[in-house]
């Protein structure tokens, strides 16, 4: 099985950085042979967890931090790992809005929790650990049209 | 650097903003100082094109939320021919049963 890791890069943990990441993991995406529609998504769904990371967890805990990303092809599909330092974060512990919350008019919406469920509406795994003192969020894109 | 354009023009009771670029939480401030300064005298309807809006966070979705409750809930959204993956986007989170997706300036 071909399998092959891109170097591992550091971005200051500061929402000024969303740009250069998106450029980044747009760029391993293509690389990996992913059409345009699914590397749209896996860089909103990273877009949305750093965005989390920078103001829920640094910003929070007042702390200034770094955001580490690395990625990972196989025959299979594409991993973007995204690790922080921040305060531990489970996108799987956060609650969801439910089907009900997303048919309220937006007068009455709450705003919170959409990004953490584009999060994992755009990918096709979002795992999650805890290692040490680092978040480590595991996106995993399929790839089919490598496949097909 | 920031990659994202807001535009703004109000006539009578309708007013029309122009996004472009990327919309994410780094320049939705951008955004909604556009809405906010409409809400003095809220228009009756908000256009928003979005043609050349090539990417938009949740970010965005925040500011819909907050102009229907800034401006008022009787403030119809119309917004123009966006992207599809930003169509997607509004279809999964229902934001689409809330707002006009049109694919011309309706006004």
């Amino acid at each position: 099985m071909e399998s092959f890791a891109l170097n591992a890069r550091k971005f200051p943990g500061s929402l000024t950085s969303l740009a250069d990441i998106r450029h980044y993991i747009s760029q391993v995406a293509q690389h990996a042979g992913l059409d345009k529609h699914t590397v749209y998504k896996l860089c909103l769904a990273v877009d949305e967890i750093v965005t989390n990371i920078v103001v829920h967890g640094y910003g929070a805990s007042r702390a200034s931090g770094d955001i580490f990303i690395s990625t990972q092809v196989t025959d299979a599909s594409l991993s973007v790992v995204v690790e922080d330092e921040g305060p531990p974060f489970d996108p799987h512990a956060f609650k969801l809005p439910s089907d009900k919350d997303l048919k309220k008019p937006l007068d009455s919406r709450q705003p919170g929790g959409l990004g953490v469920l584009l999060a994992f509406e755009s990918v096709d795994k979002l795992l999650y650990e805890r290692i040490g003192n680092r978040n480590k969020n595991i996106f995993i894109v399929n790839r089919q049209t490598e496949k097909s | 650097m920031v990659n994202f354009a807001v535009s703004s023009e109000m006539r009578g009771d309708v007013a029309k903003i122009r996004l472009s670029g990327d919309l994410d939480s780094s320049s939705a401030t951008l955004f909604k100082d556009a809405v906010a300064k409409l809400a003095p005298v809220p228009p009756k309807t908000l256009v928003l094109f979005m043609r050349d809006l090539n990417f938009m966070a949740s970010a965005g979705l925040r500011i819909l939320i907050f102009a229907k409750q800034k401006l008022g809930d009787q403030v119809n959204i119309y917004i123009v021919q966006p992207q599809e993956q930003i169509l997607d986007t509004l279809q999964k989170t229902g934001f689409d049963q809330s707002v006009y997706i049109v694919d011309d300036d309706p006004l």
